[in-house]
């Protein structure tokens, strides 16, 4: 029944390559993520297919040398569906790097879903998930070439029916070798004529048809774009901010009064001053009734500012409400807990900033390799701290829960992704993927999640990659000695 | 006078019937029939395979086989048409039909037809794929435009063997009568196949359920019932019918499969079977009963008994049946009840076996059944107009 099942994937994979992303997540819908399944640390990229059920290309790197094999497999996040895994996949092996592994999974469902990785190698067996948030981006139309192809096609189909049904009127009931005569004709005539109408009806009913499925398409898509954060500033300076979606299914399927905790806050709001970003503040508002959220905003000069605001849905899918709100001058306190802060110089265009003063007196420093950044490829993004001295610092610590945090911005705002060390994924989302890890700890998905009073390294890293070419903000932040602080690098990506 | 025949083709009238009381199945009647079933086969094969294993490559036995349908049609039925336009001695050539400057069987230039509609289907549902997903769900417009193809060549089949079975007498008119049943019984296999995501058991207490079966199954027992001398024509075909359902029904768990997408929500050990095949059978028996006390009334008096018996009939068995089939009593491997895709939740309807009214008030219940009666008694007069169009076909 489904034919060119082979082609399509191969072609979908193509589309994949060339395909703009979406805005939804914001534009970075691609997942990152570092970990260790077992004994064997991986660094594992799922291109999420545009559109579902779509192909999900899996690359996975291996730390060490000494993987035998990797078998992938999808699965529903939580819930029924996360139980019994399909027959999994082998990933293959490169041959110009045996290290690197790559295969394709068939994600069937939009939504909160895993993509589980089973390693085999010299140290035994080895396991972790990858959350991954599946959902339609966008639909494709119709090339020009198929495009007349079909309708060449349709044309002799519709023709050839048309004068099947008049010969077959005309002449089926002959006896052999008798010759039509008028009443045939005029048999014939009428039967092309009703065959005409039907045929025209055929291609109407098909065409609106064709228009409902599609409508219906482009309603699921529109169902996972970001929703708008309405904004509303009462009492001078407390802004309650509430979800709303251009899709009228999305209110009642997505209950904002029960996102769950992500990484000890239910949101993660980030307003960043236009048109320059020289400002940002990192903010966690507290939920009220009804799914709305609150904050008592810090001290703020008056401008036009952007708002992304990171919750996590009770399925474990992930939503930045994105928006935008003119603020006046607030007179507000202080920070507190583990809101944060950033002011300084606004994005430059065209080129790369790698390293930026802390204003503690120390600065951090982005340790990449030299040569042009490239859309799509995944990177690991290695920052080091130093002090005042220009010596590694000693007195990191985490933030809540991590050794950093970084906020990757296009210029355009059409990109937002908030990651970790552990990458692009949720980590309430990557608690409940690990959740169904038979027999597993914290410690074995390698989730950064580091105990409150530990001394880190100097260095934090972060698996990400651009999801297209533009001039980006990275907003790098890092915990000393009880101070939270802001790096900021500028980006050119080809 | 054009419309009238000569005494040298009435002698030849007589020369053709001697020679059809003794004559075998011409080859290209089998070719067609060989691509039927193996369109039957690969499609419920290919329906199986996506409820169980899911995951497909172009070369899947079960797209072979479909493949393999629309290749043998389209190459026998290509050649048959060359070959009595261009060999003058084609014992085809003046019982054939022209058109566009060909000529061949009117059968044959509609199994061509169906062979290019699911060509035609093959570049669309790579696009619809590509566009929205690969599709779960049988009714899209590419997979209806494939099934119109292989519905053309089933029909063109027909249309054949009517052409050869009018010309016929005696043995060679009773064979070509059995191939009649079988075809008709695939046509029929075909509606009521696609329109499957209807007829689930938990649809069968609305009455959507029996608007759909009244508007894709009475034309073919009609069709048969007018055009086959046999009295019992009906009930044989629908007896024909169940038992190749109950075939798939009882033959595909044998065949051991697993889920290779996900996510999974139910525990596949083999391959998930068709639902029970619906009792047409109680209908069509009543439908020949009927038939034969009826057979002197005016033609829409007919239509209008016979179709209100059908649906009164199905009605009267698939109503507590479908209750049967929602009980434990039919948890087993006769009825096959516990047999779900791998990606349908437990929550579902389905599976927790609760009925989905498709109606939400009993006026649009009430409505519904008086369509679906409508439905009925067109189709049983469209099946006799046809039936009886079918009984004059001789090219």
């Amino acid at each position: 029944m489904k034919e060119f099942r082979r082609q399509s994937a191969l072609l979908g994979i193509l589309l994949l390559a060339v395909a703009i992303p979406a805005l939804a997540h914001v534009g970075s819908a691609d997942v990152y993520y570092e970990g260790d399944a077992g004994p064997y640390h991986l660094f594992v990229t799922v291109r999420v297919p545009q559109v579902v059920p779509g192909v999900a290309e899996i690359e996975v790197r291996s730390q060490t040398g000494d993987v035998n094999a990797i078998q992938i497999v999808p699965l529903r996040l939580s819930g029924p569906g996360s139980t019994f895994p399909p027959t999994p996949d082998f990933a293959a092996r490169s041959k110009d790097d045996p290290q690197f592994f790559t295969g394709s999974l068939w994600l069937m469902e939009s939504g909160a879903l895993q993509v589980r990785i089973t390693v085999d190698g010299a140290k035994g067996k080895g396991e972790l998930s990858v959350p991954v948030a599946s959902f339609a981006q966008r639909t494709y139309p119709m090339q020009r070439p198929l495009a007349g192809l079909m309708i060449v096609l349709m044309l002799i189909l519709g023709i050839g029916v048309i004068s099947i049904v008049g010969a077959g009127a005309r002449e089926a009931s002959l006896e052999r070798g008798e010759t039509p005569g008028p009443a045939s004709a005029r048999r014939a005539k009428i039967a092309i004529a009703v065959t005409i109408i039907l045929v025209l009806g055929l291609v109407y009913l098909g065409k609106a048809w064709w228009g409902a499925e599609d409508s219906n398409y482009k309603n699921r898509v529109a169902f996972y774009k970001p929703p708008t954060a309405e904004t509303t500033l009462e009492n001078g300076n407390r802004l309650v901010i509430r979800a709303k979606s251009e899709n009228p299914t999305w209110s009642a399927k997505i209950n904002m009064g029960e996102v769950i905790p992500d990484h000890n806050h239910l949101m993660h709001l980030f307003l960043i001053e236009l048109p320059g970003m020289n400002r940002m503040w990192h903010l966690h508002p507290t939920l009220l009734q009804g799914g709305a959220f609150a904050d008592d905003l810090p001290a703020m000069p008056a401008g036009h500012y952007q708002v992304f605001a990171d919750v996590v849905d009770a399925r474990g899918f992930p939503w930045t409400l994105v928006g935008t709100v003119d603020l006046p001058q607030i007179n507000g306190g202080a920070l507190t807990g583990d809101d944060s802060s950033w002011s300084g110089e606004a994005i430059a265009s065209q080129q790369d900033q790698l390293v930026s003063q802390l204003p503690g007196g120390g600065r951090m420093i982005w340790e990449r390799d030299p040569g042009a950044l490239k859309a799509n490829s995944a990177m690991d993004f290695k920052f080091s701290v130093q002090g005042k001295d220009g010596k590694p610092v000693q007195d990191l610590e985490p933030y809540m829960g991590m050794a950093g945090h970084a906020e990757f911005v296009r210029s355009d705002l059409s990109v937002f992704a908030h990651v970790h060390p552990a990458g692009s994924v949720p980590m309430a989302s990557l608690e409940m993927a690990q959740a169904g890890l038979l027999g597993d700890t914290p410690s074995m998905q390698g989730m950064a999640m580091t105990p409150k009073n530990e001394t880190l390294p100097a260095e934090v890293s972060f698996p990400y990659g651009f999801p297209k070419p533009g001039d980006y903000r990275i907003f790098v932040q890092v915990k000393r000695a009880g101070q939270v602080e802001t790096g900021v690098f500028d980006a050119h990506v080809q | 006078m054009a419309g009238t025949i000569s005494i040298e083709q009435v002698h030849a009238r007589s020369a053709e019937r001697a020679d059809a009381a003794t004559a075998s199945i011409p080859w290209y009647i089998w070719c067609c029939l060989a691509s039927v079933v193996s369109c039957v086969l690969g499609s419920a094969w290919d329906i199986s395979w996506h409820e169980s294993i899911g995951r497909d490559s172009f070369w899947t036995a079960a797209h072979m086989l479909i493949y393999l349908s629309g290749v043998l049609a389209g190459i026998s039925c290509g050649y048959l048409i060359l070959y009595t336009t261009f060999r003058k001695d084609s014992p085809l050539f003046d019982v054939s039909i022209s058109m566009w400057g060909f000529r061949g069987p009117l059968g044959a230039f509609i199994c061509a037809w169906g062979a290019v509609a699911m060509i035609a289907s093959a570049p669309f549902d790579n696009w619809w794929h590509n566009s929205y997903g690969l599709d779960v769900k049988i009714l899209s417009p590419p997979h209806v435009l494939l099934a119109l193809g292989m519905i053309g060549i089933r029909f063109g089949l027909l249309v054949m063997v009517l052409a050869e079975m009018n010309r016929a007498e005696g043995i060679y008119r009773q064979r070509l009568e059995r191939i009649l049943f079988v075809t008709v019984v695939f046509l029929m296999g075909m509606t009521v196949g696609i329109a499957q995501e209807f007829t689930n058991r938990v649809f069968m207490h609305s009455a959507r359920f029996y608007l759909v079966i009244m508007i894709t199954a009475p034309i073919w027992v009609a069709t048969v019932a007018w055009v086959a001398k046999n009295r019992w024509a009906a009930t044989i075909m629908t007896a024909m019918f169940t038992a190749l359902h109950l075939f798939f029904v009882w033959g595909f768990p044998l065949v051991p499969a697993e889920p290779k997408l996900g996510p999974v929500y139910q525990h596949i050990t083999h391959l998930v079977p068709p639902d029970f095949p619906v009792l047409l059978i109680i209908p069509a028996i009543i439908f020949d009963l009927l038939r034969r006390r009826t057979a002197d009334w005016s033609r829409w008096k007919q239509a209008v008994t016979l179709g209100a018996a059908f649906l009164v009939s199905f009605v009267a068995v698939q109503w507590p049946f479908a209750n049967f089939l929602m009980s434990p009593a039919s948890r087993n491997r006769i009825f096959q009840t516990t047999n779900y895709p791998y990606f349908i939740p437990s929550t579902s309807p389905w599976v927790r076996n609760i009925y989905i009214p498709t109606e939400h008030a009993p006026a649009q219940f009430w409505i519904r059944m008086l369509v679906a009666l409508c439905v009925s008694i067109l189709m049983v007069r469209l099946g006799i107009a046809w039936g009886e169009w079918m009984r004059r076909i001789r090219r």
